[in-house]
């Protein structure tokens, strides 16, 4: 069979790729429902997330150094065979759908909310899903280097808005420390911050990114960057706005960058971020859309993912505009996709595992 | 009766058929490739006469056309052998250049002043030879030939050669073809009696532009030299600042009808042998009748034809050149074209000159620094603008705000319809500018800052912040060194307004973001784009940051040249010598 061209990038393009495609949840009203969770200790509750998350690194590194040269696509039909392994990466195939269709509305949603109020979201749709398929078409080496040419604004540009919202910090607001109890805290807060959509993409791009040997590594990393600047960014919010006000509003970031005051000159700065997350928002949307085309592409066996591009880009498009409003978008949000992040992320790989330690007990009993 | 006829043409209508006068009728090969031709049947067949032939008339209903280059190949191919008789070499000349209509060709009959005398006769182009040279040749073999041995068959050429013609450079040819390229580049032709081969000696001597000023990358530090039309003069430039054996020249051919020679060079012992290899691969696979320029050469060799970024740099100045090929790279100089291709390139280096490493390192990173922000400036800013003004106010500070509405207030057009107006004036002022003849030069600053600037805004058409906004934008791209990356900006900036002026900074990000991303895609033979950081290699110290020479430790890594160490680690060696002491 001829391989899939994905082209090649290395372990920095890899980190930043993967470390961007999770901010871009921080942009949109994700962090309010931490707030929710956690009140004032909103800023600790990626601390959980983050030792699941790299947990669920750890048992996909393991999986992938076990069939070398493989994605997790084809690693999945094997231990499963033709029938259950398809379902599967199915399942696979619908969540990266479904992430791009919700991150889609959502982006779209806070467009209008934070840049242009009178613009119909068709239109706005319509200009995500063309970067998203025009960075999907050009494939995960052009992502990966626009990723991390990006990456200086985007991560210097939110490292510049906690800078200078330090005058704006209040102590207080940290407090009580625990927030609504450690145990909400910690163990909601983690279930919520753990459902992530990199390890499975990582494991689609494995071998795009050099191997399953530097999956690790690079995983971690991602992981400890994004995680980072989640715990920064909440610790910030929490810091400026106390999270009672917080828990009431639709977009928290674009509410920190509005409130940035440096004189008369510096403020109401926070069109300049539009620009920043609407890129993190193409990148997002053209990694997910990529990522769904390759993987059903690995699955049916076709040598090149790009004509899935299109057929898949409208679906995403269509399903991104079926919710009725920003509010039902936010709980399918809440209710679908953050359960749904589990599955082929946490569950998938565990069933592997257990399928294939089965299987070489079964063939060492067989011996 | 006649003169009945006479009046009926006097008092009617009569076509003029010769109203038109001269028409340029269509020639054989273009009705060949009309298809016209086909329905001709082949000699020695009558209509209609076999029901296979039919077929493949039906089958293939228009014949290929022949190239007309291949026709002229044929017929230049029955004369390419030399013949032992002078007469039939004179007349078969005589024939091939169409003489003696055409005044520039030149056949000098002469004897040459051996014992026996031989018959021989020149053959050169008036005006393309060096006629100092020609003379000396002429004196040499006409009056002070005193061979009086007899020779051999076949011989005579190389006595010529050896003992009698003191040209610098002196070949003997069998080929006809061979001999007449070099007697159309400016060398001159000796056909003897009796020898089935010709001499041909090196006198060219046409004239020619010296080596001037450069015109176009101008530094204020540095060499003052720019390469010049002939190609021997720019490839000896470059071996001037590059004393090395391991410095190669292969000399290419493009064009089918009409030669253009075109020289490759590298060092041996640095560039990549793939990189060469595909210069070479990729030059020699044009099928084109005629290269006139450096340009179209790119135009053919270049890797994205479709995308507006330069992924060739192209450049006027020998020392440039001379430091890429010290990079590894590959240098190729088209004869008749004074700026010379440079492959692989990326962006960043579009944005360097030699005058940041001529200086210290210090004024050469702020030199860059300036230049990326001239650069983002030429192409984002008159978006920008508009994005901010129809969307996004509330950035502006409050008295700034008030001081544009202030001006706006006496403007009778939308933003766009004003912003388009002064980038369209500026757009014509540059390119009138530049077809402006030199001797109305300062015309164009009089309708430009006059007309264009103050008589605008007085006349309430423009607001005065507008003037100044496409103002700077003019200059950020003028300040752009490569020319081709600078109207690439040009071009972009309109994208960038309609953009702006349509979805405010979310436009303008998806602008960057597909701007971007095409970006990155690209390749330069091999080396991608947007090296060293999209993909991230090796950085090096030379990207916008200028670090000290001394830690130019590294070549390139996109090259990847055979040998990456330019300097050793510790490149100023006398720092070791002071701590030994």
């Amino acid at each position: 069979m001829k391989m899939i061209k994905e082209g090649a990038f290395g372990p920095a393009e890899a980190i930043i790729l993967l470390a961007i495609s999770n901010i871009a949840r921080l942009f949109l009203p994700y962090p309010r429902s931490l707030v929710e969770i956690g009140g004032s200790a909103a800023w600790m509750t990626p601390l959980g997330g983050l030792v699941i998350a790299l947990a669920g690194v750890y048992v996909m590194s393991v999986i992938l150094n076990k069939y070398p040269g493989k994605t997790i696509i084809e690693i999945t039909e094997e231990a499963f065979g033709p029938v259950v392994g398809t379902l599967l990466n199915l399942v696979t195939v619908s969540f990266f759908m479904a992430v791009g269709s919700l991150f889609t509305r959502e982006f779209s949603e806070a467009m209008i909310i934070a840049a242009l109020p009178e613009t119909p979201i068709s239109v706005i749709s319509v200009a995500f899903l063309a970067m998203g398929l025009t960075g999907a078409y050009l494939g995960i080496e052009a992502l990966a280097r626009v990723s991390r040419l990006s990456y200086p604004y985007v991560l210097g540009g939110i490292s510049v808005l906690l800078l200078v919202m330090i005058p704006q910090l209040d102590i207080h607001n940290l407090f009580p420390l625990f927030g609504n109890g450690p145990l909400v805290v910690f163990g909601q807060g983690a279930i919520s911050t753990a459902g992530i959509t990199e390890i499975i993409l990582a494991a689609v791009l494995v071998q795009a990114m050099g191997g399953a040997k530097q999956f690790r590594s690079i995983g971690f990393r991602a992981m400890l960057i994004a995680f980072g600047f989640s715990v920064a960014l909440l610790a910030t919010l929490t810091l400026s706005i106390h999270h009672y006000s917080l828990s009431e509003l639709t977009l928290p970031f674009y509410k920190l960058s509005s409130m940035i005051y440096l004189g008369r000159f510096f403020q109401r700065v926070e069109a300049v971020f539009v620009i920043i997350w609407s890129i993190v928002g193409a990148l997002k949307i053209a990694l997910t859309l990529y990522g769904a085309a390759v993987s059903l592409a690995r699955l049916l066996k076709l040598p090149d993912y790009r004509p899935l591009i299109w057929p898949l880009g409208l679906l995403i498009f269509t399903f991104s505009l079926l919710p009725t409003d920003m509010t039902a978008t936010i709980s399918l949000d809440l209710q679908f996709l953050r359960p749904f992040t589990f599955v082929p992320n946490y569950l998938f790989p565990v069933l592997i595992m257990i399928a294939y330690w089965l299987r070489r007990r079964g063939s060492s009993a067989g011996r | 009766m006649i003169n009945l006829k006479n009046l009926l043409k006097m008092i009617s209508y009569q076509e003029n058929l010769e109203r038109e006068g001269f028409i340029l009728k269509e020639t054989k090969d273009e009705q060949m490739k009309a298809g016209k031709d086909d329905q001709k049947i082949p000699p020695g067949k009558k209509e209609g006469s076999t029901g296979e032939d039919k077929k493949k008339h039906g089958r293939r209903s228009f014949r290929k056309p022949v190239p007309s280059s291949g026709a002229n190949e044929q017929k230049s191919g029955e004369f390419d052998l030399i013949s032992v008789f002078l007469e039939e070499n004179r007349k078969t000349i005589t024939q091939l250049y169409d003489l003696p209509k055409n005044k520039d060709v030149v056949i000098r009959n002469f004897t040459i002043g051996t014992a026996p005398p031989v018959r021989c006769f020149g053959l050169f182009i008036d005006g393309l030879t060096n006629t100092t040279l020609q003379d000396l040749l002429f004196q040499a073999m006409m009056a002070f030939a005193e061979q009086t041995s007899p020779l051999g068959r076949g011989k005579l050429v190389e006595l010529v050669k050896e003992s009698l013609l003191p040209g610098n450079q002196v070949v003997v040819k069998s080929s006809l073809r061979d001999i007449l390229d070099g007697v159309n580049y400016g060398d001159t032709a000796f056909f003897l009696e009796g020898c089935s081969k010709a001499l041909l000696v090196e006198t060219k001597g046409w004239e020619r532009r010296g080596v001037e000023r450069p015109q176009i990358e101008q530094t204020i530090s540095g060499p003052q030299e720019a390469f010049t039309e002939t190609l021997r003069t720019n490839t000896a430039l470059l071996r001037k600042l590059l004393k090395s054996e391991q410095l190669s020249t292969e000399i290419l051919t493009v064009g089918s009808r009409i030669k253009t020679y075109v020289a490759v060079m590298y060092l041996r012992d640095l560039a990549n042998p793939d990189l060469v290899a595909e210069v070479r691969r990729r030059i020699e696979g044009i099928k084109v009748d005629f290269v006139a320029d450096s340009g179209v050469l790119e135009q053919f060799i270049e890797d994205h034809p479709y995308n507006l970024n330069p992924t060739i740099l192209s450049t006027e100045r020998p020392d440039r050149v001379a430091s890429k090929i010290v990079e590894g790279k590959v240098a190729i100089l088209v004869d008749g074209s004074p700026l010379t291709l440079v492959v692989p390139t990326t962006m960043y280096e579009q944005l360097h000159t030699g005058e940041e490493t001529y200086r210290s390192w210090q004024a050469g990173t702020y030199i860059r620094y300036l230049r990326a922000m001239a650069f983002l400036v030429s192409f984002l800013l008159p978006g920008m603008y508009l994005s901010l003004v129809l969307f996004h106010h509330e950035m502006f500070p409050t008295e700034l705000l008030l001081a544009i509405a202030g001006n706006r207030e006496k403007v009778p057009f939308p933003s766009i319809i004003e912003v388009l107006l002064m980038e369209f004036s500026l757009e014509l002022i540059r390119e009138a500018g530049l077809r402006i003849p030199g001797v109305m030069g300062s015309t164009i600053g009089i309708v430009g800052a006059l007309i264009l600037g103050q008589a605008a805004v007085q006349a309430n058409i423009v607001s005065p912040i507008l003037v100044i906004l496409v103002a700077i934008t003019g200059l950020a791209s003028f300040a752009i060194p490569y020319y081709s990356l600078a109207f690439s900006t040009r071009i972009y900036r309109f994208f960038y307004i309609a953009l702006g002026v349509t979805l405010g900074f979310f436009g303008i990000a998806i602008g960057l973001f597909v701007h971007g991303i095409l970006a990155a895609n690209l390749k330069s033979f091999g080396a991608p784009y947007l090296a060293p950081t999209g993909p991230r290699t090796e950085a090096g110290a030379d990207v916008i940051t200028r670090l000290p020479v001394f830690f130019h430790e590294k070549r390139p890594d996109y090259v990847n040249p055979q040998d990456a160490t330019r300097q050793p680690r510790v490149s100023r060696q006398w720092i070791k010598k002071d701590k030994g002491d």
